[in-house]
């Protein structure tokens, strides 16, 4: 069976407001977030999949989780 | 002093008009004095769905020139208590009025009505700068579908660098069926993606259809929408109302074939 529709709409309008609220392409937001990741690991140990960046109208939520040894 | 509430969605064909009049027409029966503003200058419609197009005579941009008086522009709705429209001009474009025009305007309705409702062109151009220019807050309407969100999104966004800081949303046309099988965002997957307050939700419903053929409202009226535009009314008056739960609304055949699982 196929995905519902549903969650293509909702992956495609994630992508599309994140471009819009920063005015500039998924592609830019990609890089964006792979730029905070390096420049925070300078500081702090972290791991990618620790590492969440949420764009909202107003904010950049920067989220790490776990303790790294 | 009267509220000044923006009707707006940035997409156009979502349902502003329809929202706006059914609205106005509910805050009236519901006792309020209110105006409805049509301010789609060249591209008038309020009129059309309240179902008043026969009786204009002067208009919103008549009344900023000042070739009329502000009283002469104003249509009573006679088949409602205290309703009124300033219909918008037909042969206007959206230069012919600037935002604090606007303002000057919507400050002297105050002290006459208890709500000014005013209905938004689509776009987020001039006209959305004059019909937003008098607001102390919005409703954005929208549909549950990618390119209307993403619009109300945009929509949001300059609304609240303009200060304008009560926004609340309005979901409309949403279809139970299609939610239920996985082929539409549900009322939850929108509010969650523009994380504003949630004002109401329109079920898609062909009595809104008929009632716009034939130039009158649903609200109030016993048929889903009729009813929930009767709850968003209230709810702008302070009501509690809750939003109900469509995702949940059975229809015939899974009530009974819940009734045989229990078994």
């Amino acid at each position: 069976m196929s995905v519902p529709s549903v969650f293509v709409a909702k992956e495609r309008l994630k992508n599309l407001l994140n471009a819009d609220r920063m005015q500039c392409t998924p592609d830019a937001c990609e890089r964006l977030s792979s730029d905070l990741y390096h420049t925070v690991s300078k500081y702090m140990e972290i791991k990618p999949e620790n590492f969440n960046i949420q764009i909202t109208r107003t904010d950049i939520h920067i989220k790490y989780t776990g303790e790294n040894h | 002093m009267g509220k000044v509430i923006v009707i707006t969605s940035g997409k156009g064909g979502v349902g502003k008009t329809t929202t706006t009049a059914n609205i106005g027409i509910g805050l009236s029966r519901l006792g309020k004095k209110v105006i409805v503003i049509d301010t789609d200058l060249g591209l008038r419609n309020l009129d059309v769905v309240m179902g008043l197009e026969n009786r204009i005579v002067y208009n919103l941009v008549d009344v900023i020139e000042g070739s009329c008086r502000l009283k002469q522009a104003l249509i009573k709705d006679k088949r409602f208590p205290e309703l009124y429209l300033l219909p918008s001009a037909q042969t206007k474009d959206k230069t012919s009025v600037s935002p604090e025009q606007m303002k000057k305007l919507i400050e002297d309705l105050k002290n006459e009505f208890d709500y000014i409702l005013l209905d938004c062109p689509a776009g987020i151009e001039q006209g959305f700068q004059n019909a937003i220019a008098g607001a102390d807050r919005s409703i954005i309407v929208t549909t549950p579908e990618v390119s209307a969100i993403r619009d109300a999104d945009r929509i949001i966004g300059l609304l609240e660098a303009k200060g304008i800081k009560q926004n609340s949303l309005l979901i409309n046309r949403l279809r139970v069926d299609m939610v239920r099988r996985g082929d539409m965002m549900s009322v939850e997957d929108v509010t969650e993606i523009l994380a504003i307050d949630l004002l109401g939700v329109i079920p898609d419903d062909e009595k809104v259809v008929i009632a716009t053929n034939q130039g009158e409202p649903v609200v109030g009226e016993d048929s889903p929408s009729g009813q929930a535009y009767d709850k968003v009314c209230r709810r702008l008056l302070g009501e509690e109302i809750p939003i109900t739960d469509f995702s949940h609304a059975e229809g015939l055949l899974t009530r009974f074939s819940n009734l045989f699982r229990k078994n």
